[in-house]
């Protein structure tokens, strides 16, 4: 089968939760009392919905996008029993939920049979009559546009649609921070031409 | 200075750009249009990443299920955990530990669901968890219990919890003649935990003195459970709803309708419920259940007689078995095991008596 997926599909192994300078609304959880159960729950209260879009944004799937979440936030739980680095756990949930994607759109592709759903160079199958009626708005538009995007494009744009900092970005998909404005520039150029193709 | 690439009017978005990009970005007219123009479609990005929607209520509670499943010990060749203590076998966990649970649960976790049909399963369930974990001060509680195969009758149950202290409790059963069944309390204040049986009349307590770290107690316990039970109420969607208004309030009545056990042998599951909440306050009232608890099959019925808050009265009298003029009392040493440390306790009393 082809490799539909180029470099974005390595596992990042980087030291995670790198970053000396917390980002965002999640504060820096080094005090050893916090009971780690409570705050995986609470971080799930907090990024539980944002991570959920992420990945359903990279894998178009609920139910994958879903498993990939309850997984991302055992492995929290396990990082934070084991006295893990608690500083910056946005960036740290959204690194493990971006491998988690890999892991599993590279088990679709050893283990499923071929589906146009399942396939990431396609588009969704939509009987023609249904997309006539949905290319008639500009959102339907874009929305195919965005969903047509290479999985690497997708994955940068849904990262910085979450509000990760470039560094933060850089973490979760693997590539160098200095790239991540020039790859997130012809990701959105490549969606706009898309969207008028 | 020149006008920006297409990369660094990204940034300018991003809010990535050096403070030179951004002053360009401000003073020149042409860039400053090209950065509003990509400013939007970044903002057409991030409303069809926000489209897909809300993740289904039932992924926090498969999350809260995971979690209360998830072992830290994995593979065949780490070194396995201690033995697990005694304390926690099925066997200690009588009818008053069971009732204990599913009072706890009843009167602890579901007085605050709120209005049931206006919540969502998601913020019940963060309701409920977030007023356990802030709960402050002693509570006691009074309820009648009946539990089929587990007891000749009803029985009342009284206990004492100390929310900002959950090792520190007291819970005691009466049977319907108003005499003493069992109780249990431990107190790390006093350092003492105490256990009364009722044999042939007479009322025997054992009692030991420093205690160590104190065991899982009840209301632990019943933490782990209630967020099984959390979830299971929540993975059940067709929970019916009848609002009644009688001379006392509203009433709402909540029931899950009988289903066919798909898994007999569960841990913890509901088969069917009922529960009958204030409409003032939101208490439960009463609640009735059928379902599997350690794998065993279970019937219930519940009915709230008193509840309160203890102020400033509470004394560490309140979490100890006091004895009466008739009652024995066997003094003892703590043992890591509680088990251990009550036959212990009881046989070597016994062997005194004996002489020997």
């Amino acid at each position: 089968m082809t490799t539909i997926a180029g470099s974005w599909m390595k596992a990042v192994h980087r030291p995670l939760a790198s970053p000396a300078t917390p980002t965002g609304p999640t504060p820096a959880t080094t005090s050893t009392t916090v009971d780690p159960q409570a705050e995986t729950l609470r971080l799930f209260q907090e990024h539980g919905t944002a991570l959920y879009r992420f990945c359903r944004s990279v894998l178009r799937h609920t139910g994958d996008a879903e498993d990939v979440v309850q997984e991302t936030f055992l492995k929290l739980l396990h990082h934070l029993q084991h006295d893990g680095d608690a500083r910056n756990l946005k960036s740290w949930l959204f690194t493990v939920a971006a491998n988690g994607c890999r892991d599993r759109t590279r088990w679709r592709l050893r283990w499923l049979p071929w589906t146009a759903e399942r396939d990431d160079r396609t588009v969704d199958p939509i009987d023609e009559e249904v997309r006539l009626k949905a290319d008639t708005t500009e959102a339907d538009r874009a929305r195919r546009a965005f969903r047509a995007l290479a999985p690497r494009d997708r994955l940068l744009l849904s990262l910085r649609a979450q509000g990760l900092s470039y560094k933060d970005i850089a973490a979760a998909s693997g590539i160098r921070e200095q790239s991540v404005g020039r790859l997130l520039a012809r990701a959105l150029d490549r969606w706009r031409k898309q969207c008028v193709a | 200075m020149r006008c920006l690439t297409d990369i660094e009017v990204q940034a300018v978005v991003d809010d990535e750009a050096s403070e030179e990009i951004r002053a360009h970005a401000n003073a020149c007219e042409a860039c400053r249009a090209r950065v509003s123009e990509r400013r939007s479609q970044m903002e057409t990005i991030a409303s069809l990443v926000d489209a897909d929607g809300m993740p289904s209520s039932a992924l926090e509670a498969r999350l809260r299920h995971a979690m209360s499943e998830a072992s830290g010990v994995r593979g065949s060749t780490v070194l396995r955990a201690n033995k697990p203590s005694a304390w926690r076998s099925v066997g200690l966990v009588s009818a008053l530990a069971t009732a204990a649970v599913i009072a706890l649960l009843v009167y602890g976790v579901l007085p605050h669901f709120g209005a049931p049909t206006t919540l969502s399963a998601s913020e019940v369930l963060s309701r409920s968890l977030q007023t356990i974990s802030s709960g402050q001060g002693v509570e006691r509680l009074e309820y009648e219990v009946a539990m089929d195969g587990m007891t000749a009758g009803p029985v009342v149950i009284r206990q004492v919890i100390d929310r900002d202290n959950p090792n520190r409790y007291k819970v005691a059963s009466y049977r319907p003649d108003g005499t003493i069944a069992t109780a249990v309390s431990q107190d790390p204040t006093t350092q003492q935990r105490s256990q009364l049986f009722h044999v042939d009349g007479t009322n025997y307590i054992v009692r030991v003195g420093a205690i160590h770290t104190p065991v899982l107690s009840i209301p632990q316990m019943a933490q782990a459970l209630v967020e099984t039970s959390i979830g299971i109420m929540q993975a059940k969607s067709d929970q019916q709803l009848t609002i009644e208004d009688g001379p006392a309030g509203r009433r709402y009545v909540v029931e899950i309708p009988p289903v066919t056990p798909q898994n007999p042998s569960a841990t913890l599951d509901l088969f069917s419920a009922r529960a009958v909440i204030s409409g003032t306050d939101f208490r439960i009232q009463e609640f009735t259940a059928t379902g599997t608890m350690l794998r065993q099959p279970f019937s219930v019925s519940v009915k709230l007689r008193t509840h309160e808050y203890i102020g400033g009265a509470v004394t560490n009298e309140s979490f100890a078995i006091t004895p009466g003029p008739d009652d024995v009392v066997i003094e003892g040493q703590a043992d890591e095991d509680p088990i251990t440390e009550l036959m212990t306790t009881v046989l070597r009393e016994l062997g005194r008596a004996r002489g020997k």
